[in-house]
Protein backbone atom coordinates (compact mmCIF):
# COMPACT_ATOMS: atom_id res chain seq x y z
CA UNK A 1 0.00 0.00 0.00
CA UNK A 2 2.91 2.50 0.88
CA UNK A 3 4.61 1.53 -2.51
CA UNK A 4 1.33 2.76 -4.33
CA UNK A 5 1.31 6.13 -2.18
CA UNK A 6 4.73 6.31 -2.62
CA UNK A 7 4.21 5.97 -6.26
CA UNK A 8 1.24 8.08 -6.90
CA UNK A 9 3.44 11.18 -5.16
CA UNK A 10 6.69 10.57 -6.92
CA UNK A 11 4.30 10.73 -10.10
CA UNK A 12 2.77 14.07 -9.03
CA UNK A 13 6.69 15.04 -8.18
CA UNK A 14 8.05 14.06 -11.63
CA UNK A 15 4.81 16.34 -13.14
CA UNK A 16 5.61 18.97 -10.71
CA UNK A 17 9.21 19.00 -12.27
CA UNK A 18 8.55 18.59 -15.76
CA UNK A 19 6.07 21.66 -15.01
CA UNK A 20 8.72 23.51 -13.67
CA UNK A 21 11.00 22.48 -16.25
CA UNK A 22 8.25 23.99 -18.90
CA UNK A 23 7.75 27.19 -16.94
CA UNK A 24 11.53 27.91 -16.93
CA UNK A 25 11.86 27.23 -20.77
CA UNK A 26 9.05 29.66 -21.42
CA UNK A 27 10.24 32.15 -19.41
CA UNK A 28 13.87 32.24 -20.50
CA UNK A 29 12.39 31.75 -24.90
CA UNK A 30 10.21 34.65 -23.96
CA UNK A 31 12.69 37.20 -22.78
CA UNK A 32 15.11 35.66 -25.37
CA UNK A 33 12.27 36.32 -28.18
CA UNK A 34 11.93 39.73 -27.31
CA UNK A 35 15.47 39.96 -28.41
CA UNK A 36 14.66 38.42 -31.83
CA UNK A 37 13.19 40.57 -35.07
CA UNK A 38 13.22 42.11 -38.06
CA UNK A 39 14.67 45.32 -36.48
CA UNK A 40 17.53 46.87 -36.78
CA UNK A 41 18.15 43.65 -39.20
CA UNK A 42 16.90 40.04 -39.16
CA UNK A 43 17.91 37.97 -35.95
CA UNK A 44 18.73 38.82 -32.20
CA UNK A 45 19.49 42.30 -30.61
CA UNK A 46 23.19 42.43 -28.87
CA UNK A 47 22.05 44.08 -25.23
CA UNK A 48 24.62 46.56 -26.13
CA UNK A 49 23.07 48.12 -28.61
CA UNK A 50 19.67 48.19 -26.61
CA UNK A 51 21.37 51.68 -24.27
CA UNK A 52 22.09 53.58 -27.10
CA UNK A 53 19.42 52.69 -29.53
CA UNK A 54 15.95 54.63 -27.93
CA UNK A 55 14.03 53.50 -30.87
CA UNK A 56 14.76 50.04 -30.46
CA UNK A 57 14.02 49.96 -26.68
CA UNK A 58 10.81 51.84 -27.77
CA UNK A 59 9.74 48.65 -30.16
CA UNK A 60 10.72 46.12 -27.07
CA UNK A 61 8.46 47.46 -24.79
CA UNK A 62 5.68 48.72 -26.87
CA UNK A 63 5.95 46.22 -29.42
CA UNK A 64 7.62 42.49 -28.84
CA UNK A 65 6.53 42.94 -25.02
CA UNK A 66 2.77 43.32 -25.54
CA UNK A 67 2.94 40.56 -28.28
CA UNK A 68 5.08 38.02 -26.10
CA UNK A 69 2.35 38.79 -23.53
CA UNK A 70 -0.53 38.33 -26.38
CA UNK A 71 0.96 35.15 -27.06
CA UNK A 72 1.29 33.37 -23.68
CA UNK A 73 -1.81 33.90 -22.64
CA UNK A 74 -3.51 33.77 -26.14
CA UNK A 75 -1.87 30.17 -25.90
CA UNK A 76 -2.47 29.56 -22.75
CA UNK A 77 -6.50 29.83 -22.50
CA UNK A 78 -6.87 28.63 -26.05
CA UNK A 79 -5.25 25.16 -24.62
CA UNK A 80 -7.06 25.64 -21.22
CA UNK A 81 -10.65 26.59 -23.43
CA UNK A 82 -9.90 22.92 -25.86
CA UNK A 83 -8.92 20.53 -23.00
CA UNK A 84 -12.16 21.83 -21.11
CA UNK A 85 -14.08 21.17 -23.71
CA UNK A 86 -12.48 18.01 -23.87
CA UNK A 87 -13.63 16.94 -20.77
CA UNK A 88 -16.76 18.34 -20.20
CA UNK A 89 -17.97 16.77 -23.47
CA UNK A 90 -15.80 13.52 -22.75
CA UNK A 91 -14.30 13.77 -26.31
CA UNK A 92 -10.59 14.08 -26.76
CA UNK A 93 -11.49 15.55 -30.60
CA UNK A 94 -13.48 18.32 -29.54
CA UNK A 95 -12.37 22.16 -28.94
CA UNK A 96 -14.17 25.17 -28.98
CA UNK A 97 -13.72 25.31 -32.77
CA UNK A 98 -15.81 22.84 -33.10
CA UNK A 99 -19.35 24.07 -31.52
CA UNK A 100 -19.24 26.95 -33.95
CA UNK A 101 -17.78 29.26 -31.33
CA UNK A 102 -14.97 30.44 -33.40
CA UNK A 103 -17.44 31.17 -36.24
CA UNK A 104 -19.53 32.66 -34.09
CA UNK A 105 -16.94 34.97 -32.52
CA UNK A 106 -15.84 35.77 -36.33
CA UNK A 107 -18.86 37.09 -37.41
CA UNK A 108 -19.45 38.80 -34.19
CA UNK A 109 -16.32 41.00 -35.21
CA UNK A 110 -16.81 40.85 -38.56
CA UNK A 111 -20.11 42.35 -37.96
CA UNK A 112 -19.02 45.46 -35.85
CA UNK A 113 -16.00 45.52 -38.36
CA UNK A 114 -18.51 46.38 -41.00
CA UNK A 115 -20.43 48.61 -39.04
CA UNK A 116 -17.86 50.59 -38.70
CA UNK A 117 -17.36 50.93 -35.30
CA UNK A 118 -13.83 51.05 -34.71
CA UNK A 119 -13.76 50.60 -31.27
CA UNK A 120 -12.01 47.24 -30.02
CA UNK A 121 -14.26 46.71 -26.88
CA UNK A 122 -17.19 46.62 -29.18
CA UNK A 123 -15.82 43.89 -31.33
CA UNK A 124 -14.75 41.97 -27.98
CA UNK A 125 -18.28 42.48 -26.66
CA UNK A 126 -19.52 41.23 -30.07
CA UNK A 127 -17.13 38.18 -30.42
CA UNK A 128 -18.21 37.39 -26.89
CA UNK A 129 -21.28 37.32 -27.81
CA UNK A 130 -21.56 35.67 -31.00
CA UNK A 131 -19.51 32.92 -29.73
CA UNK A 132 -21.88 31.98 -26.49
CA UNK A 133 -25.09 32.40 -29.02
CA UNK A 134 -23.12 29.92 -31.35
CA UNK A 135 -22.27 27.56 -28.08
CA UNK A 136 -26.03 27.82 -26.88
CA UNK A 137 -27.22 27.24 -30.50
CA UNK A 138 -24.94 24.04 -30.77
CA UNK A 139 -25.94 23.00 -27.55
CA UNK A 140 -29.29 23.40 -28.03
CA UNK A 141 -29.52 21.87 -31.23
CA UNK A 142 -27.86 18.78 -30.51
CA UNK A 143 -30.80 18.46 -27.43
CA UNK A 144 -33.34 18.67 -30.19
CA UNK A 145 -31.58 16.42 -32.79
CA UNK A 146 -33.33 13.05 -33.13
CA UNK A 147 -30.49 11.02 -34.62
CA UNK A 148 -27.35 9.02 -33.18
CA UNK A 149 -25.66 9.55 -29.76
CA UNK A 150 -24.97 12.52 -27.90
CA UNK A 151 -21.59 13.36 -29.21
CA UNK A 152 -22.40 12.88 -32.54
CA UNK A 153 -25.36 15.29 -32.22
CA UNK A 154 -23.33 17.55 -30.71
CA UNK A 155 -20.79 17.48 -33.26
CA UNK A 156 -23.36 17.50 -36.16
CA UNK A 157 -24.99 20.46 -34.40
CA UNK A 158 -21.41 22.05 -33.96
CA UNK A 159 -20.97 21.40 -38.00
CA UNK A 160 -24.52 23.09 -39.12
CA UNK A 161 -24.09 26.13 -36.69
CA UNK A 162 -20.32 26.93 -37.76
CA UNK A 163 -21.59 26.44 -41.70
CA UNK A 164 -24.60 28.77 -40.79
CA UNK A 165 -22.05 31.57 -38.98
CA UNK A 166 -19.56 31.46 -41.81
CA UNK A 167 -22.08 31.66 -44.80
CA UNK A 168 -23.53 34.78 -42.48
CA UNK A 169 -19.45 35.72 -42.23
CA UNK A 170 -19.63 35.32 -46.47
CA UNK A 171 -22.45 38.08 -46.54
CA UNK A 172 -20.46 40.53 -44.43
CA UNK A 173 -17.69 39.93 -46.01
CA UNK A 174 -19.30 40.98 -49.42
CA UNK A 175 -20.88 44.07 -48.02
CA UNK A 176 -17.53 44.89 -46.38
CA UNK A 177 -15.39 47.61 -47.92
CA UNK A 178 -12.81 46.33 -49.37
CA UNK A 179 -9.75 48.42 -48.88
CA UNK A 180 -9.93 48.50 -45.02
CA UNK A 181 -12.93 46.31 -43.58
CA UNK A 182 -12.47 43.54 -45.60
CA UNK A 183 -8.66 43.08 -44.74
CA UNK A 184 -9.63 43.64 -41.26
CA UNK A 185 -12.08 40.53 -41.37
CA UNK A 186 -9.27 38.97 -43.58
CA UNK A 187 -7.35 39.32 -40.65
CA UNK A 188 -9.46 38.05 -38.82
CA UNK A 189 -9.80 34.47 -40.45
CA UNK A 190 -6.05 33.97 -40.53
CA UNK A 191 -5.17 34.74 -37.02
CA UNK A 192 -2.10 36.62 -35.91
CA UNK A 193 -0.58 38.85 -33.24
CA UNK A 194 0.50 41.87 -35.25
CA UNK A 195 -2.17 43.95 -33.81
CA UNK A 196 -1.00 43.69 -30.16
CA UNK A 197 -0.68 47.19 -28.22
CA UNK A 198 -0.75 47.51 -24.37
CA UNK A 199 -3.94 48.90 -24.33
CA UNK A 200 -5.63 46.02 -25.82
CA UNK A 201 -4.18 44.05 -23.98
CA UNK A 202 -4.59 45.59 -20.69
CA UNK A 203 -8.36 45.32 -21.81
CA UNK A 204 -8.97 41.55 -22.29
CA UNK A 205 -6.27 40.60 -19.75
CA UNK A 206 -8.14 40.76 -16.34
CA UNK A 207 -10.77 38.68 -17.71
CA UNK A 208 -8.75 35.81 -19.83
CA UNK A 209 -6.71 35.83 -16.61
CA UNK A 210 -9.58 35.06 -14.68
CA UNK A 211 -10.99 32.64 -16.85
CA UNK A 212 -7.32 30.62 -16.44
CA UNK A 213 -7.48 31.30 -12.75
CA UNK A 214 -11.28 29.66 -12.81
CA UNK A 215 -10.29 26.52 -15.08
CA UNK A 216 -7.06 26.27 -13.32
CA UNK A 217 -9.01 25.59 -9.41
CA UNK A 218 -11.69 23.12 -11.04
CA UNK A 219 -8.41 21.00 -12.59
CA UNK A 220 -9.33 18.04 -10.53
CA UNK A 221 -12.63 18.10 -10.56
CA UNK A 222 -12.73 18.23 -15.03
CA UNK A 223 -12.09 14.53 -14.21
CA UNK A 224 -14.98 13.74 -12.34
CA UNK A 225 -16.99 15.96 -15.49
CA UNK A 226 -15.65 13.65 -18.22
CA UNK A 227 -17.94 10.68 -15.97
CA UNK A 228 -21.42 10.16 -17.46
CA UNK A 229 -23.60 12.76 -15.95
CA UNK A 230 -24.94 10.46 -13.80
CA UNK A 231 -21.85 9.53 -12.01
CA UNK A 232 -21.01 12.69 -11.66
CA UNK A 233 -23.75 13.31 -9.74
CA UNK A 234 -23.21 10.33 -7.90
CA UNK A 235 -19.82 11.46 -6.52
CA UNK A 236 -21.46 15.05 -5.37
CA UNK A 237 -21.25 16.93 -7.93
CA UNK A 238 -24.28 19.42 -10.01
CA UNK A 239 -22.68 18.15 -13.18
CA UNK A 240 -25.54 20.58 -15.27
CA UNK A 241 -24.56 23.28 -13.46
CA UNK A 242 -20.17 22.78 -13.08
CA UNK A 243 -20.82 21.67 -16.82
CA UNK A 244 -22.62 25.49 -17.91
CA UNK A 245 -19.89 27.55 -15.72
CA UNK A 246 -16.77 26.21 -17.15
CA UNK A 247 -18.44 26.14 -20.66
CA UNK A 248 -19.16 29.37 -20.55
CA UNK A 249 -15.36 29.97 -18.56
CA UNK A 250 -14.12 28.81 -21.61
CA UNK A 251 -15.92 30.08 -24.00
CA UNK A 252 -15.80 33.73 -22.76
CA UNK A 253 -11.62 33.40 -22.46
CA UNK A 254 -11.56 32.14 -26.24
CA UNK A 255 -13.75 34.19 -27.65
CA UNK A 256 -12.26 37.46 -26.22
CA UNK A 257 -8.75 36.30 -27.17
CA UNK A 258 -9.50 35.73 -30.52
CA UNK A 259 -11.31 39.04 -30.68
CA UNK A 260 -7.38 40.29 -30.59
CA UNK A 261 -5.68 37.66 -31.72
CA UNK A 262 -8.09 36.17 -34.92
CA UNK A 263 -8.82 33.04 -35.52
CA UNK A 264 -6.23 30.68 -34.45
CA UNK A 265 -6.79 26.99 -34.83
CA UNK A 266 -5.52 23.27 -33.73
CA UNK A 267 -4.14 24.80 -30.10
CA UNK A 268 -7.03 23.87 -28.49
CA UNK A 269 -6.82 20.53 -30.12
CA UNK A 270 -3.43 19.47 -29.99
CA UNK A 271 -1.83 21.00 -26.72
CA UNK A 272 -4.36 18.66 -24.70
CA UNK A 273 -2.84 15.84 -26.25
CA UNK A 274 0.40 16.19 -26.14
CA UNK A 275 -0.21 17.38 -22.31
CA UNK A 276 -1.54 14.29 -21.56
CA UNK A 277 1.08 11.97 -23.18
CA UNK A 278 3.22 13.85 -21.01
CA UNK A 279 1.62 14.28 -17.77
CA UNK A 280 -0.84 11.20 -18.15
CA UNK A 281 -4.84 12.04 -18.47
CA UNK A 282 -5.23 13.52 -14.92
CA UNK A 283 -6.17 16.89 -15.38
CA UNK A 284 -5.10 17.86 -12.11
CA UNK A 285 -1.83 17.93 -13.65
CA UNK A 286 -2.69 17.43 -17.49
CA UNK A 287 -4.52 21.22 -17.24
CA UNK A 288 -1.83 23.74 -16.07
CA UNK A 289 0.75 21.54 -18.58
CA UNK A 290 -1.87 22.43 -21.14
CA UNK A 291 -1.85 25.76 -20.19
CA UNK A 292 2.37 25.72 -20.50
CA UNK A 293 2.94 23.90 -23.71
CA UNK A 294 -0.11 26.20 -25.24
CA UNK A 295 1.65 29.41 -24.41
CA UNK A 296 5.17 27.51 -25.59
CA UNK A 297 3.60 26.78 -28.59
CA UNK A 298 1.79 30.04 -29.54
CA UNK A 299 5.38 31.89 -28.21
CA UNK A 300 7.69 29.77 -30.80
CA UNK A 301 4.88 29.91 -33.80
CA UNK A 302 4.62 33.80 -33.30
CA UNK A 303 8.64 34.37 -33.19
CA UNK A 304 8.85 31.99 -35.95
CA UNK A 305 6.34 34.08 -38.27
CA UNK A 306 7.86 37.33 -37.20
CA UNK A 307 11.20 36.50 -38.21
CA UNK A 308 11.92 33.83 -40.75
CA UNK A 309 10.39 35.96 -43.52
CA UNK A 310 10.73 39.71 -44.20
CA UNK A 311 6.87 39.46 -44.61
CA UNK A 312 5.35 38.04 -41.40
CA UNK A 313 3.49 34.99 -41.73
CA UNK A 314 0.07 34.72 -39.92
CA UNK A 315 0.31 32.79 -36.81
CA UNK A 316 -2.76 30.69 -37.50
CA UNK A 317 -1.62 29.31 -40.60
CA UNK A 318 1.20 27.91 -39.04
CA UNK A 319 -0.64 26.75 -35.70
CA UNK A 320 -2.92 24.67 -37.76
CA UNK A 321 0.03 23.67 -40.75
CA UNK A 322 2.08 22.35 -37.23
CA UNK A 323 -1.20 21.25 -35.24
CA UNK A 324 -2.30 19.31 -38.43
CA UNK A 325 1.15 17.25 -38.64
CA UNK A 326 1.56 16.66 -34.86
CA UNK A 327 -2.20 15.59 -35.36
CA UNK A 328 -1.36 12.81 -37.74
CA UNK A 329 1.45 11.74 -35.81
CA UNK A 330 -0.35 11.08 -32.98
CA UNK A 331 -3.41 9.26 -34.45
CA UNK A 332 -0.08 7.15 -36.45
CA UNK A 333 1.18 6.36 -33.09
CA UNK A 334 -1.67 6.34 -30.44
CA UNK A 335 -1.81 3.06 -28.46
CA UNK A 336 -4.36 2.49 -25.54
CA UNK A 337 -7.08 1.19 -27.64
CA UNK A 338 -7.45 4.80 -29.52
CA UNK A 339 -8.60 6.38 -26.44
CA UNK A 340 -6.86 9.81 -25.13
CA UNK B 1 -33.00 1.32 12.09
CA UNK B 2 -34.49 2.04 8.55
CA UNK B 3 -32.10 3.31 6.17
CA UNK B 4 -34.33 3.98 3.16
CA UNK B 5 -37.97 4.79 3.42
CA UNK B 6 -40.01 4.95 0.10
CA UNK B 7 -43.64 6.25 1.03
CA UNK B 8 -46.21 6.05 -1.74
CA UNK B 9 -43.38 6.66 -4.27
CA UNK B 10 -45.09 7.18 -8.28
CA UNK B 11 -43.50 8.19 -11.35
CA UNK B 12 -44.17 9.36 -14.55
CA UNK B 13 -41.58 10.29 -17.30
CA UNK B 14 -42.14 13.64 -19.29
CA UNK B 15 -43.40 11.59 -22.19
CA UNK B 16 -46.17 10.56 -20.11
CA UNK B 17 -45.11 7.22 -19.27
CA UNK B 18 -45.92 5.68 -15.75
CA UNK B 19 -42.65 3.85 -14.73
CA UNK B 20 -43.97 3.52 -11.00
CA UNK B 21 -47.05 3.69 -9.31
CA UNK B 22 -47.63 4.04 -5.39
CA UNK B 23 -44.70 1.80 -4.30
CA UNK B 24 -43.80 1.90 -0.25
CA UNK B 25 -40.92 -0.11 1.11
CA UNK B 26 -38.30 0.34 4.39
CA UNK B 27 -35.04 -0.57 3.85
CA UNK B 28 -33.53 -1.38 7.51
CA UNK B 29 -30.19 -1.10 7.98
CA UNK B 30 -27.58 -3.60 7.00
CA UNK B 31 -30.15 -5.16 4.69
CA UNK B 32 -29.19 -6.35 0.85
CA UNK B 33 -32.13 -5.83 -1.15
CA UNK B 34 -32.50 -7.46 -4.44
CA UNK B 35 -35.29 -5.24 -7.20
CA UNK B 36 -36.39 -7.65 -8.95
CA UNK B 37 -38.01 -7.37 -12.36
CA UNK B 38 -38.53 -7.51 -16.05
CA UNK B 39 -36.93 -5.54 -18.45
CA UNK B 40 -39.44 -2.30 -18.03
CA UNK B 41 -40.77 -3.12 -14.64
CA UNK B 42 -38.91 0.32 -13.07
CA UNK B 43 -36.41 -1.37 -11.41
CA UNK B 44 -34.04 1.58 -13.10
CA UNK B 45 -35.83 4.04 -12.58
CA UNK B 46 -36.55 3.92 -9.07
CA UNK B 47 -32.80 3.15 -8.43
CA UNK B 48 -32.36 6.39 -9.85
CA UNK B 49 -35.34 8.08 -7.68
CA UNK B 50 -33.25 6.80 -4.90
CA UNK B 51 -29.93 9.00 -5.37
CA UNK B 52 -31.90 12.04 -6.16
CA UNK B 53 -30.84 11.56 -9.93
CA UNK B 54 -34.69 12.41 -10.76
CA UNK B 55 -35.98 14.24 -8.02
CA UNK B 56 -38.85 13.29 -5.63
CA UNK B 57 -40.45 13.71 -2.50
CA UNK B 58 -41.35 10.21 -1.51
CA UNK B 59 -37.88 9.17 -0.32
CA UNK B 60 -36.05 9.42 3.36
CA UNK B 61 -32.65 8.68 3.69
CA UNK B 62 -32.19 7.62 7.49
CA UNK B 63 -35.40 9.83 8.52
CA UNK B 64 -34.23 12.81 5.97
CA UNK B 65 -35.85 13.69 3.03
CA UNK B 66 -33.56 12.77 0.55
CA UNK B 67 -34.60 16.16 -1.35
CA UNK B 68 -33.04 18.04 1.72
CA UNK B 69 -29.37 16.87 1.24
CA UNK B 70 -27.10 18.58 -0.01
CA UNK B 71 -25.16 17.46 -2.86
CA UNK B 72 -22.15 16.26 -1.36
CA UNK B 73 -23.63 15.52 1.56
CA UNK B 74 -25.87 13.20 -0.36
CA UNK B 75 -22.69 11.91 -2.21
CA UNK B 76 -21.31 10.81 1.01
CA UNK B 77 -24.44 8.47 2.09
CA UNK B 78 -25.67 7.27 -0.95
CA UNK B 79 -22.79 5.70 -3.68
CA UNK B 80 -24.11 4.52 -7.16
CA UNK B 81 -22.70 1.66 -9.31
CA UNK B 82 -23.57 1.73 -12.74
CA UNK B 83 -24.34 -0.57 -14.86
CA UNK B 84 -21.61 0.28 -17.46
CA UNK B 85 -18.90 3.55 -18.05
CA UNK B 86 -17.61 5.08 -20.69
CA UNK B 87 -13.58 5.54 -20.64
CA UNK B 88 -12.68 8.07 -23.20
CA UNK B 89 -9.81 9.16 -21.14
CA UNK B 90 -6.63 6.96 -20.11
CA UNK B 91 -7.54 7.69 -16.42
CA UNK B 92 -5.26 5.12 -13.99
CA UNK B 93 -6.89 2.96 -12.01
CA UNK B 94 -6.06 4.62 -8.99
CA UNK B 95 -6.92 7.80 -10.65
CA UNK B 96 -10.31 6.69 -11.02
CA UNK B 97 -11.25 4.77 -8.00
CA UNK B 98 -9.93 8.21 -6.19
CA UNK B 99 -13.18 9.95 -8.33
CA UNK B 100 -15.23 8.64 -5.30
CA UNK B 101 -13.72 10.57 -2.79
CA UNK B 102 -14.92 13.57 -4.44
CA UNK B 103 -18.05 14.22 -1.95
CA UNK B 104 -15.06 14.56 0.32
CA UNK B 105 -12.98 17.37 -1.04
CA UNK B 106 -13.69 21.36 -1.26
CA UNK B 107 -14.96 22.38 -4.80
CA UNK B 108 -11.16 23.46 -6.01
CA UNK B 109 -9.48 20.79 -3.84
CA UNK B 110 -6.85 17.86 -4.78
CA UNK B 111 -7.20 14.39 -3.17
CA UNK B 112 -4.98 14.15 -0.30
CA UNK B 113 -2.23 10.89 0.83
CA UNK B 114 -5.54 9.58 2.80
CA UNK B 115 -7.84 9.60 0.02
CA UNK B 116 -4.90 7.72 -2.17
CA UNK B 117 -4.39 5.08 0.63
CA UNK B 118 -8.96 4.85 1.05
CA UNK B 119 -8.59 4.76 -3.17
CA UNK B 120 -6.18 2.16 -2.76
CA UNK B 121 -7.64 -0.32 -0.02
CA UNK B 122 -10.52 0.18 -2.07
CA UNK B 123 -8.75 -1.35 -5.35
CA UNK B 124 -7.57 -3.81 -2.96
CA UNK B 125 -10.82 -4.94 -1.53
CA UNK B 126 -11.90 -5.49 -4.92
CA UNK B 127 -8.55 -7.56 -5.70
CA UNK B 128 -7.31 -5.00 -8.90
CA UNK B 129 -4.88 -3.11 -6.33
CA UNK B 130 -1.86 -4.89 -8.13
CA UNK B 131 -3.14 -3.25 -11.50
CA UNK B 132 -3.56 0.77 -9.68
CA UNK B 133 -1.18 2.19 -12.30
CA UNK B 134 -3.21 0.26 -15.32
CA UNK B 135 -5.49 2.40 -17.20
CA UNK B 136 -9.30 2.12 -17.50
CA UNK B 137 -9.76 2.11 -21.13
CA UNK B 138 -7.55 -1.59 -21.20
CA UNK B 139 -10.17 -2.85 -18.85
CA UNK B 140 -12.79 -6.11 -19.53
CA UNK B 141 -16.27 -5.88 -19.13
CA UNK B 142 -15.95 -8.11 -15.85
CA UNK B 143 -12.62 -5.76 -14.24
CA UNK B 144 -14.53 -2.74 -15.50
CA UNK B 145 -17.28 -3.73 -12.90
CA UNK B 146 -14.82 -4.23 -10.04
CA UNK B 147 -13.01 -1.08 -10.69
CA UNK B 148 -17.04 0.87 -10.51
CA UNK B 149 -17.57 -1.42 -7.14
CA UNK B 150 -14.21 0.11 -6.14
CA UNK B 151 -14.92 3.59 -6.78
CA UNK B 152 -18.69 3.85 -4.77
CA UNK B 153 -16.59 1.69 -1.83
CA UNK B 154 -14.04 4.49 -1.93
CA UNK B 155 -16.71 6.71 -1.42
CA UNK B 156 -17.38 5.30 2.35
CA UNK B 157 -21.06 5.93 1.91
CA UNK B 158 -23.47 3.96 4.35
CA UNK B 159 -25.28 2.88 1.22
CA UNK B 160 -24.91 1.35 -2.27
CA UNK B 161 -27.12 1.32 -5.14
CA UNK B 162 -25.75 -0.76 -7.69
CA UNK B 163 -27.68 -1.13 -11.29
CA UNK B 164 -27.52 -5.04 -12.87
CA UNK B 165 -24.43 -5.62 -11.59
CA UNK B 166 -23.86 -9.08 -13.05
CA UNK B 167 -26.04 -8.40 -16.16
CA UNK B 168 -22.45 -9.00 -18.77
CA UNK B 169 -20.45 -10.85 -16.20
CA UNK B 170 -18.73 -14.34 -16.58
CA UNK B 171 -19.49 -16.85 -13.84
CA UNK B 172 -16.00 -16.15 -12.48
CA UNK B 173 -16.70 -12.86 -12.42
CA UNK B 174 -19.90 -12.58 -11.25
CA UNK B 175 -19.48 -15.26 -8.15
CA UNK B 176 -16.18 -11.82 -7.20
CA UNK B 177 -18.82 -9.61 -7.58
CA UNK B 178 -21.12 -11.82 -5.14
CA UNK B 179 -18.00 -12.08 -2.59
CA UNK B 180 -17.06 -8.57 -2.72
CA UNK B 181 -20.73 -7.60 -1.75
CA UNK B 182 -21.34 -10.26 0.81
CA UNK B 183 -18.22 -8.66 2.26
CA UNK B 184 -19.53 -5.03 2.12
CA UNK B 185 -22.99 -6.48 3.68
CA UNK B 186 -20.97 -7.73 6.46
CA UNK B 187 -19.16 -4.34 7.13
CA UNK B 188 -22.32 -3.18 7.83
CA UNK B 189 -23.26 -1.52 4.16
CA UNK B 190 -26.70 -1.59 3.29
CA UNK B 191 -27.20 -2.64 -0.20
CA UNK B 192 -29.43 -1.85 -3.04
CA UNK B 193 -29.35 -3.60 -6.37
CA UNK B 194 -31.48 -4.11 -9.63
CA UNK B 195 -31.59 -7.57 -11.11
CA UNK B 196 -33.64 -9.82 -13.32
CA UNK B 197 -31.99 -12.57 -12.57
CA UNK B 198 -34.30 -14.59 -9.47
CA UNK B 199 -31.19 -16.81 -8.53
CA UNK B 200 -28.65 -14.14 -8.42
CA UNK B 201 -31.11 -12.29 -6.38
CA UNK B 202 -31.71 -15.22 -4.32
CA UNK B 203 -27.96 -15.89 -3.75
CA UNK B 204 -27.12 -11.95 -2.59
CA UNK B 205 -30.09 -10.55 -1.23
CA UNK B 206 -31.49 -10.56 2.35
CA UNK B 207 -34.22 -8.78 1.12
CA UNK B 208 -36.49 -8.82 -2.25
CA UNK B 209 -38.82 -6.52 -3.43
CA UNK B 210 -40.38 -7.63 -6.89
CA UNK B 211 -41.74 -5.21 -9.56
CA UNK B 212 -44.05 -5.48 -12.03
CA UNK B 213 -45.45 -3.13 -14.25
CA UNK B 214 -44.21 -0.02 -11.82
CA UNK B 215 -46.17 -1.56 -9.44
CA UNK B 216 -44.82 -3.24 -6.15
CA UNK B 217 -45.77 -7.23 -6.72
CA UNK B 218 -44.27 -7.83 -3.28
CA UNK B 219 -41.60 -7.16 -0.75
CA UNK B 220 -40.04 -9.11 2.19
CA UNK B 221 -37.27 -11.61 3.04
CA UNK B 222 -36.25 -13.59 0.32
CA UNK B 223 -37.26 -16.58 2.00
CA UNK B 224 -40.91 -15.17 2.08
CA UNK B 225 -41.15 -13.80 -1.05
CA UNK B 226 -39.12 -15.97 -3.68
CA UNK B 227 -41.84 -18.73 -4.65
CA UNK B 228 -42.80 -20.59 -7.60
CA UNK B 229 -45.85 -18.46 -7.44
CA UNK B 230 -44.69 -15.13 -7.05
CA UNK B 231 -41.99 -15.34 -9.55
CA UNK B 232 -44.37 -17.21 -12.13
CA UNK B 233 -46.57 -13.84 -11.73
CA UNK B 234 -43.43 -11.34 -12.27
CA UNK B 235 -42.61 -12.95 -15.20
CA UNK B 236 -45.28 -14.48 -16.85
CA UNK B 237 -43.59 -17.80 -17.26
CA UNK B 238 -43.66 -20.52 -15.13
CA UNK B 239 -40.84 -20.69 -12.52
CA UNK B 240 -39.72 -23.10 -10.22
CA UNK B 241 -38.19 -22.17 -6.94
CA UNK B 242 -36.63 -26.20 -5.31
CA UNK B 243 -34.06 -26.69 -2.81
CA UNK B 244 -31.63 -29.60 -3.55
CA UNK B 245 -29.13 -29.92 -0.26
CA UNK B 246 -28.00 -26.50 0.74
CA UNK B 247 -28.64 -25.20 -2.27
CA UNK B 248 -31.84 -22.97 -3.50
CA UNK B 249 -32.18 -23.25 -7.29
CA UNK B 250 -34.87 -21.13 -9.52
CA UNK B 251 -35.25 -22.07 -13.09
Amino acid sequence: MMETERTYRSEAKRNRRILLLLLTTLLLLSVLFLFAGRYPKGGLTFPSDLATNHLMQNIMLNVRLPRILLALIAGAILSAAGFTFQMLFSNPLVEPGFLGVSQGSAFGAALVIVAGTNNSAMVQVSATFFGLLALGASYFLAKRFRFGGWLLRLVLSGIAVSAIFSSALGVVKLVAEPTKDLQDITFWMMGGLWNSNWKQILTIMPVVLVCLAILFSYRWRMNLLSLQEKSAYSVGLNPKVDRTVLLVVATVGTTLTISLTGLIGWVGLIMPHLARKLFGSDSKAALPGSMVMGSLFLLLCDTVGRTLLPTEIPIGLLTSFIGAIIFIVILSLKHQGGKA
Amino acid sequence: MTALKIDNLSFTYPSGTRALSNVSLEVGQFTTLALLGSNGAGKSTLLDLLFGWKPSSNIFLFGKPLKEYGRKELGRNIALVPQSEHYNFSFTLLEYTLFGRAPYLKEMASPSDGDVRIAYEALEMVGMASFAKRSVTTLSGGESQLVLIARAIAQGSKVLLLDEPTSALDPANRRKVIEILNLLHDQGKTIIFTTHDAQFAYELATHVAMLKGGKLLSFGTKERVVTSSLLTTLYDTEMTVCTVGEKTLIY
